[in-house]
């Protein structure tokens, strides 16, 4: 089978059209989450959905609708919750732990062959249609013309709290705005990657592009610029060479945070010996 | 206009009274500073002036209104910040405190890059306004936050702590830039402080929050042992260097207190020095501060 011939398989563009579009959402999204050290909260967020999906499936609805209903709910829960960042900390965690026993419980309920909430955890890309794409590539699109509309004051707010509160702005509600955006981006990279995997597009592209740039803007579209590049080249080499995408797209992601991380200890190590 | 005006203000935080019956005035281009111990209120003073923090009695003006979130005619300093790990650029940061409060796509790249230029250059923050926030020191950090706070052109310029885990040099230079932002922009400055001695010979009015009060009055009026030992609730010494320097120092308990067997030599506590404005350098006055300035009073 030639390689042009599995690209011009329907599945195959549907899933390339969809991780395009969680890239982006995730990357930009994801920028923040680095930024504003939430990443414990985007882990929970994801988790939660994964006990949202099975209750859905338990009741014979869609995974989807169970995965959107409990990440919305486990944002909102966190963003009220955790006004400073050490209440943050356990509130995520109890939140967490509450809806994993959750799902454990509806898991155990189903007697069915769980296969759903198996592509729930670990991700189905290759098996979206067009009707998945078109729900994929509308949310992403809310969350980032949503996130473009509130960047500058939500940098402010995640830069400088106090002196953001005394200039007008709300943290309350730029935190809760931040983490709906955040559990939409969770639900769409949750059909690409799965829950366990999520992270390789949230927290990892954006890692990266922090060590590299320090102004924010560029790192956002950096971030999704990795985001982007790994999901194609993951799918591709899923694709053409075998392996699950959602791993070829964790390892890539996963390894330009590394390769950010080296070259700037190597540059730091460089400065420090021009300095002695 | 004053900038600032306390008429019988009270405030009362978590059902714990803080202080009351303030009656305080902030004159515009001038520089003030507040005193007290840990727990006072001093940060609290400046919330009520930013709208952050309701006064539970009498009344307080901005600019002859009532304080509100979001005075664009107000800068503040916050004393915790998160600076220390943020990956991101002095020149960035400042142009937050710029357009940051702005939502939507609208930009005002030219006016928005000029008045960063100037803020960083009139802090002294030129040389690494591109350097991550993270990579600077104290002094540059807080440097870059004074641009940050008044990149806007505010009128009056809250600065809570600004000179705290700086260095003796840092302190000064800080200092320096303060005075040098008053007499640039006219505005008027309050400083939150622990220590008076770097601000002196800046300052134009003292606050000081004693005992749920808080009183106001020229530099003279506070530098006296008797008052600042009730300030601080702890002996205070005034000494004089050499070169005519005041210097206010916190004395060891031992001096504090009348000693049983008194020394002939020994500060026999500090009320008995009550009313004085000025000591000598006593070999026995074992300063808890270092002398702060060696420069000409």
């Amino acid at each position: 089978m030639s390689l042009w011939f599995l690209l011009s398989l329907a599945f195959v563009q549907h899933a390339f059209y969809a991780v395009s579009a969680v890239a982006v959402a995730a990357g930009a999204v994801g920028y923040f989450v680095v930024l504003r050290r939430q990443a414990f909260a985007a882990h929970a967020i994801g988790h939660v959905g994964f006990a949202g999906a099975a209750g859905a499936v338990l009741l014979g609805l869609a995974p989807v609708i169970g995965l959107l209903g409990f990440c919305l709910v486990a944002g909102v829960l966190i963003g009220l919750g955790g006004a400073t960042l050490s209440d943050r900390d356990a509130v995520v965690g109890v939140t967490l732990t509450a809806a994993l026993g959750l799902g454990v419980l509806f898991i155990s309920l189903y007697s069915g062959y769980a296969d759903a909430t198996y592509s729930i955890l670990f991700g189905q890309i290759l098996g979206v249609t067009w009707g998945d794409v078109t729900l994929v590539a509308s949310v992403s699109l809310v969350v980032v013309a949503a996130l473009s509309l509130i960047y500058r004051p939500l940098l402010f707010v995640s830069v400088d709290p106090s002196s953001a509160q005394a200039r007008g702005l709300s943290e309350r509600v730029l935190s809760l705005i931040f983490l709906t955006l955040l559990a939409l981006t969770t639900v769409v990279a949750i059909q690409i990657v799965g829950v366990l995997l999520v992270f390789s597009l949230l927290v990892a592209p954006a890692a990266a592009a922090e060590q590299l740039t320090n102004r924010p803007l560029r790192a956002l579209a950096l971030s999704c610029a990795i985001a982007l590049v790994s999901s194609w080249l993951g799918l591709f080499l899923a694709v053409w060479w075998g392996g699950p995408v959602s791993f070829w797209i964790t390892a890539l992601a996963s390894s330009t945070y590394v390769v950010a991380r080296s070259r700037d200890a190597w540059r730091t190590r460089q400065r420090a010996t021009r300095v002695a | 206009m004053s900038a600032v005006e306390f008429r019988d203000a009270s405030v009362v935080r978590g059902g714990r009274l803080i202080w009351r019956e303030a009656n305080v005035t902030i004159e515009p281009g001038s520089i003030n500073v507040v005193l007290g111990p840990n727990g006072a209120g001093k940060s609290t003073l400046l919330e009520t002036v930013l709208g952050l923090v309701p006064l539970s009695d009498g009344s307080v003006r901005v600019f002859n209104e009532p304080p509100a979130r979001g005075n664009a005619r107000v800068g503040y300093l916050p004393q915790s910040r998160r600076d220390s790990d943020l990956r991101v650029t002095a020149r960035e940061y400042v142009g937050l405190g710029f357009d940051g409060t702005r939502f939507g796509w609208g930009r005002d790249a030219a006016s928005k890059t000029k008045a960063v230029r100037d803020a960083l250059a009139l802090a002294g923050a030129t040389v690494f306004a591109d350097r991550p926030l993270y990579a600077l020191s104290g002094g540059q950090r807080q440097r870059v936050a004074l641009a940050h706070a008044s990149v806007f052109h505010p009128a009056l310029l809250l600065l809570d702590e600004p000179l705290a885990a700086l260095d003796l040099a840092a302190q000064g230079e800080i200092v320096d830039l303060i005075n040098l932002f008053r007499d640039t922009t006219g505005a008027a400055v309050v400083v939150v402080a622990h220590d008076l001695n770097p601000l002196a010979p800046i300052v134009d009015q003292v606050l000081w929050i004693a005992r749920r009060q808080v009183r106001s009055g020229p530099l003279d009026d506070v530098v006296n042992e008797a008052v600042l030992s009730e300030l601080y609730g702890h002996a205070i010494e005034i000494v004089v260097t050499p070169r005519g320097r005041r210097v206010i120092v916190g004395l060891e308990e031992e001096f504090a207190h009348p000693h049983p067997h008194p020394h002939p030599h020994s500060p026999t506590g500090a009320h008995a020095h009550a009313g004085a404005t000025s000591g000598h350098v006593d070999e026995e006055t074992h300063a808890h501060f270092a002398e702060y300035y060696e420069g000409d009073a």
